[in-house]
């Protein structure tokens, strides 16, 4: 569906992306991870024609696009950052526009729009101008404009950025029900939006892909060790050594009441670490363990280097 | 090529609402007629009065009774003047706006060409020109009700000052595509119609008879009084005609070119 090789571009002597290789299937939801100025937007911009690579090709449907773009942007939906709004229009009439300008045949751009509007709960607002809308409601429109035209590929620049926590859970939901009807590429830099809808990841740092795996392989790339919270109350001197003493513990920091211990994995490792505390009379007041989680190998990975 | 079609269509029906639904357009044509209907009145009087009292002077030249002289040449004249500074700001925010507003991010991720944009734009600005110089063509037709007019020249006259408004939109909607300030792109813009209005004056500032000859025919007033007069030429069209290509191909040029920046 979407296959690209070697893309690189440069604005000046800037390097912004470099080298990306991948390729998505068909149906598939792909979040686009990485650190701001990363390139995300970047390598999105060139997918929908928008710039051309400096060197390198990116491939829609069987289209390159850079030589033959009306045919890639009849088949892609793109929201850009900014929802690319006329705030002097109406809602329906900014819709009718762009069903119009991505070529929506005649007879079927009221029901392309009403679906859309649908899709986006903008009912309430279809009679309102743009320009009197929230920012959520905005970028609600932004995302109607990108499906009016029912298009095979979706391309969501950051579609929750600035949304309020309930507005983002419905984007979210949104996403999730377009699931299986489109191809979605979503970019971000908010883990758990990943994690809440993406099959597959990208993970790009300095114009370069890092990681590009499903989620549940990347929570395991660092199995083999989970971190177990603990919270004490009356901690006494020999804390930490009774602690690095327990078999299993590889590493123990913290201090006082608040203590963090690397531990190989297994559910007996709390069962252990409990009993000691108890037995020691140390007053244990909390012990969860945390396990490796998408936030962890986004850090190692973009910002590994530099930690 | 029907498709194509449909999407210039789509984006002249925007722009051309975007003109006649907005205040601003209404804000301009209100100056206009307020700027016609002090002076015009005034020249008709001045033409009635000479008139009246040409017995008196018989050396009078002839060209000195003619209506189309003595009233419709200055008014298209100060039409001219208008639409040096009005025309850009019709057609300041036609790019400049998209661009800082990032609905150009639009137009260029959906299937149309920048031929569609730029042909869309530039015929829903001379619409909004078109409309104007209707305005200015109602005060002949209202000096109609009192006398008798040729009304072949006087159309042809009116044409003559609609093209070179076409001209201005060509131009002023090049300016507007090579910036993201809507200030900047009046400012270029006017500068752009000046520059045209000041080679007419370069005919009178060279002595040459081989540079005036080149700037008589680079000077658009030039073109625009044989139009005046009644006559069409087909070289002054064709001058004309080339001026509005060029412009609306540079513009297509520099929209094409953010794709490839």
């Amino acid at each position: 569906m979407i296959e690209v090789q070697n893309l690189s571009k440069s604005y000046g002597g800037i390097r912004a992306i470099e080298s990306l290789n991948f390729k998505i299937k068909k149906g598939e939801v792909v979040g686009f991870l990485g650190p701001n100025g990363a390139g995300k937007s970047t390598t999105m911009k060139i997918l929908t024609g928008f710039m051309a690579p400096t060197s390198g090709s990116a491939v829609i449907n069987g289209f390159d696009v850079f030589e033959s773009p009306i045919e890639v942007k009849k088949c892609i939906g793109y929201l850009p950052e900014v929802p690319p709004v006329y705030t002097e229009m109406k809602v329906r009439d900014y819709l009718r526009y762009v069903a119009k300008l991505k070529g929506v045949e005649k007879n079927k751009i009221e029901s392309a729009i009403s679906q859309a509007v649908e899709k986006t709960q903008l009912g309430s607002v279809e009679k309102r101008l743009i320009q009197n809308l929230s920012k959520g409601f905005r970028q609600r429109v932004g995302i109607a404009q990108a499906l009016v035209s029912d298009p095979e590929v979706l391309i969501l620049d950051e579609p929750t950025v600035g949304l309020d926590p309930k507005q983002v859970s419905e984007i979210r939901d949104l996403i999730q029900q377009l699931r299986g009807h489109h191809t979605i590429i979503l970019s971000t830099h908010i883990l758990p939006e990943v994690e809440a809808t993406c099959e597959r990841i990208i993970i790009i740092n300095k114009g370069k892909i890092v990681a590009e795996d499903t989620l549940s392989n990347l929570s395991n790339l660092r199995s083999g060790g989970q971190i177990v919270n603990l919270r004490l109350k009356r901690p006494g001197e020999d804390t930490e050594k009774s602690l690095s003493g327990i078999g299993g513990v590889q590493k123990v920091l913290g201090k006082n009441h608040e203590w963090t211990l690397e531990t190989q994995s297994g559910d007996d490792m709390i069962e252990k670490i409990a009993a000691i505390v108890i037995q020691k009379g140390y007053g244990l007041l909390e012990i969860s363990s945390a396990k490796a989680d998408l936030e962890d190998i986004f850090l190692k990975l973009t910002y590994g280097a530099e930690l | 090529m029907s498709h194509s079609f449909a999407k210039t269509a789509a984006v002249y029906e925007k722009e051309v609402r975007g003109f006649f639904l907005s205040p601003g357009f209404y804000v301009v044509c209100f100056l206009c007629t307020a700027i016609f209907s002090w002076l015009y009145p005034n020249i008709l009087d001045q033409f009635a009065q000479s008139l009246q009292t040409f017995i008196f002077q018989p050396d009078i030249p002839k060209q000195q009774l003619n209506i189309h002289y003595r009233v419709f040449l200055p008014q298209l004249n100060i039409l001219n003047l208008i639409l040096i500074f009005v025309v850009p700001a019709l057609t300041m925010r036609l790019f400049a706006e998209e661009k800082k507003l990032r609905t150009f991010d639009l137009l260029l991720t959906t299937p149309i060409t920048s031929t569609n944009i730029v042909l869309g734009k530039y015929l829903a600005a001379i619409s909004a020109i078109l409309g104007l110089c209707f305005l200015a063509f109602l005060y002949p037709l209202a000096t109609s009700v009192m006398t008798s007019l040729h009304w072949a020249p006087l159309i042809i006259a009116f044409f003559g000052i609609y093209l070179v408004g076409c001209v201005y939109a060509a131009m002023d909607l090049f300016a507007s595509s090579l910036t993201e300030s809507a200030v900047v792109a009046y400012v270029m813009a006017v500068i752009f119609n000046m520059g045209l209005w000041f080679v007419g004056v370069g005919v009178d500032a060279v002595d040459s008879p081989n540079v005036r000859a080149v700037f008589e025919h680079i000077s658009i007033n030039n073109h625009l009084m044989g139009l005046v007069e009644g006559t069409i030429r087909t070289n002054g069209l064709i001058f004309i005609f080339s001026l509005i290509f060029l412009f609306c191909f540079l513009s297509e040029r520099v929209v094409e070119s953010s794709r490839w920046r």
